[in-house]
């Protein structure tokens, strides 16, 4: 026998329908969250010029595209990897007259040829907002106090916000000035492993201050009293400006009472290179990856020829749905408020009640396969249903229905005609507790 | 917050070491022969999981394990995306290519363009033979690498070797050097910062256990 090709790609992902409703659920969520905050959708190409949206990608983002020869021009095309330089492209080319601030919400996948790992395939879904035109750092504090609304609004406890300021880091290795040594230092910073650390600050000889900076980033984690440590610790313009910079944000963040889940870590260097000042990642505790980050980007927009400060952040609804089932949050996936059997040769009831209820925003489906009551009763539980409404069958007159309540277990005899007339008074709760 | 961190623990050659690190932190009690694959020390908030050396890093990534314990060996050959904050410094051995005697008198690696090399680590062979520009073929085996050359399926192998009685018994010569390796404690990324409190407490304990 053939057999018959089935086979995903590697990275590849299938929402069956229960997924793809917690999917949805958390995108409604996230968006119903920006859109209150004052935001507006935009949405961008999956695919581009490679030559054109490599510009603003960082390096390493750029070699986990996927490209594709475009069959018109020869030219090299690509699927997005990440959605914040097309909008920064965007915002500089087409948007740059609008009266600033600009709040753009966007809910997107993205493409990366990375090894799949911890929830992450290589097309991976995003929910996020830039903020484009705000130096202020209250633009900072407002996508964080977003981030959080966002991970209380899914239904997440125990979070912990990391921030973080790529500029403290950035500031020693100017005193060193070597690249190389600079490339060396982050790898080993990022995976914290102090003995590389060390070696690497030894070879490079740096003047003992700066070396002792380095040597001490990875304990620079923790409350307010990271910053005086630190204050004491850099002595050049950029550490100082990154230092002054993430104490303004901590401070308004205070205000805001978001303090508590914030970790102050000038230790983590993994950022986005494009990251010009405070940017922040979110963990969940007993979940091994970061959910949400985000962060500012205030050179990227002058790549495309148009200075203007930014900031921005992005949900990984992949890693959100996981989160979500590890620490037993429920979505409620709701079937169908009404499944109608109609056993009379015309359906007339069927198709009137159906239109009627419909009409009045309510959630209908029907059972058009004939088979015996308990097998369509069944089917309906299956699928969820409320109420299954039963026309013609053996315990009702001509013009009458048997309403099931599935959930509860009850049944009512109802005229269809009285149904048709006020389908509200005839199913209250239903009616007032529904989405429509 | 949870106030239970669990310990990935390499069985293994490994395990000796680690247990005893423990020990002088006053986890007592761990049976390491028993058969069971979990320990737990509720005074210290410590629960402690016996694991393939190999499989210590997925258990850390994915947050199954907050922390392990592992040779940087697997860390090179997996590179998976956690914390290394300390070498532990001991378990320490090399990753070697090697050959037999026989081989070893007339060869001579600067001549190679094609090897076939039998080995637990294909990564790291791969990386290793590719950046002096020998092509390598691979043969993916999980245990008693220096069988291969013996019996004929591979001329070369990449193994770890701590005192090299193993190669020598077996007749075989050590060629290069690809790597060193100690035990090292590896940390997931999100315990890092949802635990903070209690890893750092963790890594700061052990390493007061380090030899200065």
């Amino acid at each position: 026998m053939k057999r018959i090709p089935t086979q995903l790609p590697k990275g590849a992902r299938i929402y069956l329908p229960d997924e793809a409703a917690r999917k949805r659920h958390v995108e409604g969520t996230l968006l119903g969250i920006f859109e209150r905050w004052g935001y507006r959708e935009i949405v961008t190409p999956t695919f581009e010029f490679l030559d054109v949206l490599a510009r603003g990608t960082d390096e390493n983002v750029q070699a986990s595209m996927f490209t594709f020869v475009d069959r018109e021009t020869g030219r090299v095309l690509a699927l997005r990897a990440d959605i914040t330089p097309q909008i920064a492209r965007i915002v500089a080319t087409r948007m740059r007259d609008e009266p600033k601030p600009i709040r753009l919400a966007y809910l997107t996948n993205v493409f990366r040829y990375d090894e799949p790992h911890v929830s992450q395939y290589r097309e991976l879904y995003q929910a996020g907002v830039e903020l484009l035109g705000l130096e202020k750092q209250e633009a900072e504090v407002e996508i964080i106090a977003m981030t959080m609304e966002g991970l209380h609004g899914l239904g997440l406890h125990r979070f912990q916000m990391d921030l973080c300021h790529l500029d403290f880091f950035r500031g020693l290795l100017d005193e060193i000035g070597d690249d190389e040594v600079a490339r060396d230092l982050r790898a080993a910073l990022a995976r914290k492993d102090a003995g590389t650390l060390e070696r690497l600050v030894a070879a490079a000889a740096p003047p003992s201050a700066v070396g002792e900076a380095l040597l001490a980033l990875p304990t620079l984690v923790g409350g307010e009293e990271v910053l005086d440590r630190a204050g004491s610790l850099a002595r050049n313009a950029r550490s100082a400006r990154a230092l002054e910079n993430l104490a303004e944000v901590y401070r308004l963040l205070k205000i805001y009472g978001l303090g508590e889940s914030v970790l102050l870590d000038l230790g983590e260097v993994r950022g986005f290179d494009y990251y010009s000042g405070l940017y922040f990642e979110t963990y969940v505790s007993g979940f091994g990856a970061s959910i949400a980050r985000g962060g500012r980007y205030d050179d990227m927009l002058g790549r495309f020829g148009y200075d203007c400060p930014a900031v921005g952040f992005a949900f990984d609804i992949g890693r959100a749905l996981s989160v979500m089932a590890t620490q037993g949050v429920d979505v409620p996936l709701p079937g169908p408020e009404f499944f109608i059997i109609d056993f009379t040769r015309e359906k007339t009831a069927a198709l009137s009640l159906a239109r009627r209820l419909r009409d009045r925003g309510a959630s209908v489906s029907r059972d058009i396969v004939s088979r015996a009551l308990a097998e369509s009763l069944a089917y309906a539980r299956a699928h969820r249903a409320r109420h299954a409404l039963v026309v013609g069958g053996e315990r009702t007159a001509a013009g009458e229905l048997l309403a099931i309540d599935l959930a509860a277990g009850t049944e009512r005899v109802l005229t269809v005609a009285d149904v048709l007339e006020a389908p509200e008074r005839a199913f209250a709760s239903t009616f007032r507790e529904g989405r429509s | 917050m949870k106030s239970v961190l669990t310990l990935a623990l390499p069985k293994g050659r490994l395990l000796d070491g680690a247990l005893e690190l423990l020990a002088g932190l006053g986890v007592e009690g761990v049976d390491a022969e028993s058969r069971k694959l979990i320990f737990t020390d509720a005074r210290r908030g410590l629960r402690l999981l016996f694991l393939k050396p190999a499989d210590v890093p997925a258990y850390v990534t994915y947050g199954a394990a907050d922390l392990g314990i592992v040779g940087k060996d697997i860390l090179l050959e997996q590179a998976p995306d956690v914390y290394e904050p300390l070498d532990l410094k001991f378990g320490f051995c090399r990753l070697v290519v090697a050959e037999s005697r026989e081989l070893w008198e007339r060869d001579d690696p600067a001549k190679w363009s094609w090897v076939r090399v039998a080995t637990k680590y294909p990564r790291l062979t791969e990386e290793y033979f590719s950046q002096r520009g020998v092509q390598v073929e691979i043969v993916r085996l999980d245990g008693s690498i220096e069988l291969a050359p013996l019996i004929g399926l591979a001329e070369r192998i990449v193994d770890l070797v701590q005192s090299g009685e193993t190669l020598r018994a077996n007749g075989l010569v050590e060629v290069a050097e690809i790597a060193r390796s100690t035990a090292r404690l590896i940390v997931n990324r999100a315990s890092m910062k949802t635990e903070h409190a209690a890893v750092t407490g963790f890594i700061d304990q052990l390493k007061g256990q380090l030899p200065r």
